[in-house]
């Protein structure tokens, strides 16, 4: 059986940040794995340990930058990586959710996955589509939101566990091939171990460029464009009291007087 | 974080996924924690196993499941241990540098099966008995005896202060052989007839980490037990070269923690209007923190170039443990008097950090007894003997 789970480098702002054109400035992001897909990776390493003969793959469309990140999905199990990438995807700058899914469904042709796990969203642009898009792409079976898996893989059925509104969990059998865009709290993401580290440097990472993948720079046309980027003005000021219920209870009672909401 | 002249440059990937791992495994494992553990003197032995399975005690050495890393993934580690607690690092320094490495270097495969994988893991726990409570600096003159006896030795003495005696499966003793034979290193299992291993308490300093005696009465260990291929002071002398040289790191990362919570302290706190961290006079003690610490940092970085290369003397490590400590010693209080009356609390690391610190100055060889070794290095002249 082989798991391919899609993994991506997230920007992420320092607390303050200035804006540069339609972008955070890049002196004040750091870069990360995006915290879905920790758990996605997670999720897919398990399976291969409690079964035979599992392979688990990564996919990331992204820069160079990204191998350190990538590198920590191999030091936490996964078997091997692909990075994505051409000077192209540079150019384009914001790839949509269905550029990002036709992408990556040249990956899923040339791997043929029984599974692939995603995040249910990424943590920077937060479309919260590139999952389910690619299963409509490439005609899997799809199972949004998973908090719960249980894998028969003899029988090729995913059960799984979904999270709707209001604390409402719903259970659906999915028949494989399918993807799942994989819910923080699934499973408790491990720590790369000091040995895992080490090995990942011997794992492959592989780099595809758009020809490698049988794609075209026109592939990468998108219909979205970011037209612009600011920071919303705030509407008023938050008040934090901190301490005990009494001192925080005489704080409140003194704001609250001399807004004059209380008299005395 | 702090790191001023961009040494994160310098790293390998590799390198910098040990450093991320371990910041990350301190941050959500201890940060909340570590005060109150700090201040009810205890150690979170809970995650002993949790730091073996990770690989963070002797990661530089390989074979036995050991991972091997470079000497700066080692240093680095060390560094982000120390930034959460001096007691942390001393775990790892403990069971690693003066425990699994006297066995990778000196045991024999027996010792080396039966152990190696085990203290690595963090099944089980070992400490490392040399100071005696009538010999710290100078430990050559050591009252412990190894008499022989059959086919093996009968053990008898105290050794005191010694990290993590209460909780060990085994420990490595030093002890001289006959009243005037060389000094041997002895594995010991604290389960051993005659041995007690009584804890220290009211410690005022390293509180989050349980220090102990070994009290040894008497108690025969096999031959089989000796380290078979060191003898002299050179055995336990080479114990803290290694251990040193992490502390050398992990100074650092207990200064950097404090130049951090001072930096962000002056930005946050106002008085007079404003920041603190306006006033030039606070702008000054942030320079000099930055500037300190970067220089340790290279210091750090360096021993790990020699270090790789075998090109590292132990005296060159008595020059780095001894500066870093006494920088993150200085520091410390420095950031501890940035945070005002907050800073006395347990709330911010500083001060934690500035009482730690008065124990990594003075074991594994007091700030004094490196001066003379480098004296000694530097004259040609011993001013110990
Ligand atoms: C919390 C803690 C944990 C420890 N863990 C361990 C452990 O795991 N294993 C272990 O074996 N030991 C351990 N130690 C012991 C430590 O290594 C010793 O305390 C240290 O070596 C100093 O010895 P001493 O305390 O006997 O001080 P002394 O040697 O008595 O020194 C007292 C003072 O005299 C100075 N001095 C001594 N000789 C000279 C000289 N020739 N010239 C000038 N000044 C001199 C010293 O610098 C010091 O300031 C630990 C200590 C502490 C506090």
């Amino acid at each position: 059986m082989k798991i391919l789970v899609t993994v991506k480098e997230v920007a992420e702002a320092e607390d303050d940040f200035d804006i540069d054109g339609l972008d955070i400035d890049e002196r004040y992001l750091e870069f990360d794995l995006n915290e879905w897909d920790e758990y996605a990776i997670e999720e897919a390493v398990q399976i291969k340990e409690d079964g035979d003969d599992v392979e688990v793959v990564s996919v990331t469309i992204g820069p160079e930058r990204a191998e350190e990140t990538i590198r920590m999905g191999l030091a936490k199990g996964v078997d091997r990586a692909i990075r994505v990438w051409d000077d192209a995807f540079a150019d384009v700058g914001m790839l949509d959710p269905k550029t990002k899914a036709d992408v990556l469904s040249a990956v899923v042709e040339d791997e043929q996955p029984d599974l692939v796990l995603t995040g249910v969203q990424a943590g920077d642009d937060s479309f919260g589509a590139t999952g389910v898009t690619l299963a409509e792409t490439i005609d899997f079976e799809w199972g949004a939101v998973v908090n719960a898996l249980d894998l028969d893989a003899g029988a090729g059925v995913a059960s799984v566990h979904r999270e709707l509104e209001g604390g409402i969990e719903e259970l659906t059998d999915i028949e494989l091939p399918a993807v799942l865009t994989i819910q923080t709290g699934i499973n408790e993401p491990r720590y790369a171990s000091l040995r895992g580290i080490r090995q990942a440097q011997s794992k492959p990472l592989d780099l595809h460029e758009l020809d490698d993948l049988g794609l075209e720079e026109s592939d990468l046309e998108s219909p979205l464009s970011r037209t612009a980027m600011y920071e919303p003005e705030s509407e008023g000021d938050a008040t934090v009291f901190e301490g005990s219920a009494e001192e925080t209870a005489t704080e409140l009672a003194s704001l609250l007087r001399d807004v004059g909401v209380v008299e005395g | 974080m702090l790191d001023y002249l961009d040494l994160d440059a310098e790293l390998t990937d590799e390198e910098r996924l040990v450093r991320d791992t371990a910041r990350e495994f301190v941050q959500n494992e201890l940060a909340d924690s570590i005060g109150t553990h700090w201040i009810d003197g205890t150690f979170p032995t809970e995650l002993i196993p949790e730091m073996g399975e990770l690989g963070f005690y002797a990661p530089n050495l390989s074979g036995y499941g050991l991972p091997g890393v470079s000497e700066t993934a080692y240093g680095l580690l060390m560094a982000e241990l120390e930034a959460c607690d001096s007691g942390l690092r001393s775990m790892a320094s403990v069971q690693g540098a003066l425990v699994m490495y006297p066995i990778h270097a000196f045991g024999s495969a027996a010792q080396k099966d039966e152990w190696l994988e085990r203290l690595g893991t963090g099944e089980a726990v070992g400490c490392f008995g040399l100071t005696e409570p009538e010999h710290g600096s100078n430990p050559s003159g050591m009252a412990t005896r190894a008499r022989p006896d059959g086919d093996g030795y009968v053990l008898s003495g105290t050794k005191t202060w010694i990290t993590n005696a209460p909780i060990a499966d085994m420990a490595i003793v030093w002890a001289r052989v006959g009243d005037d034979g060389p000094v041997r290193g002895f594995l010991v299992e604290t389960d051993r007839d005659g041995v007690s291993t009584p804890k220290l308490t009211e410690k005022l300093s390293l509180r989050a980490s349980i220090t102990g005696e070994i009290g040894l009465r008497d108690v025969f260990v096999p031959e089989e037990n000796v380290l078979p291929n060191v003898e002299g002071m050179k055995g336990p002398l080479s114990c803290l070269t290694q251990a040193r040289y992490g502390i050398a790191w992990g100074a650092v990362g207990a200064a950097r923690d404090c130049f951090e919570t001072a930096r962000q302290y002056a930005l946050d706190r106002e008085q007079f209007g404003g920041p603190i961290a306006r006033f030039q006079l606070q702008q000054e003690k942030l320079a000099e923190m930055a500037t300190q610490i970067s220089l340790a940092q290279l210091l750090a970085h360096r021993l790990a170039e020699l270090k790789e290369r075998d090109a590292l003397r132990s005296q060159h490590v008595s020059m780095a443990k001894r500066n870093n400590v006494a920088m993150a010693r200085e520091q410390s209080r420095v950031a501890r008097e940035m945070l005002g009356g907050n800073g006395i609390t347990a709330d911010y690391s500083p001060m934690r950090h500035l009482t730690n610190m008065e124990t990594v100055y003075t074991y594994e060889g007091t700030h004094d007894i490196h001066s003379l070794i480098l004296g000694q290095d530097l004259t040609g002249i011993a001013a110990f003997e």
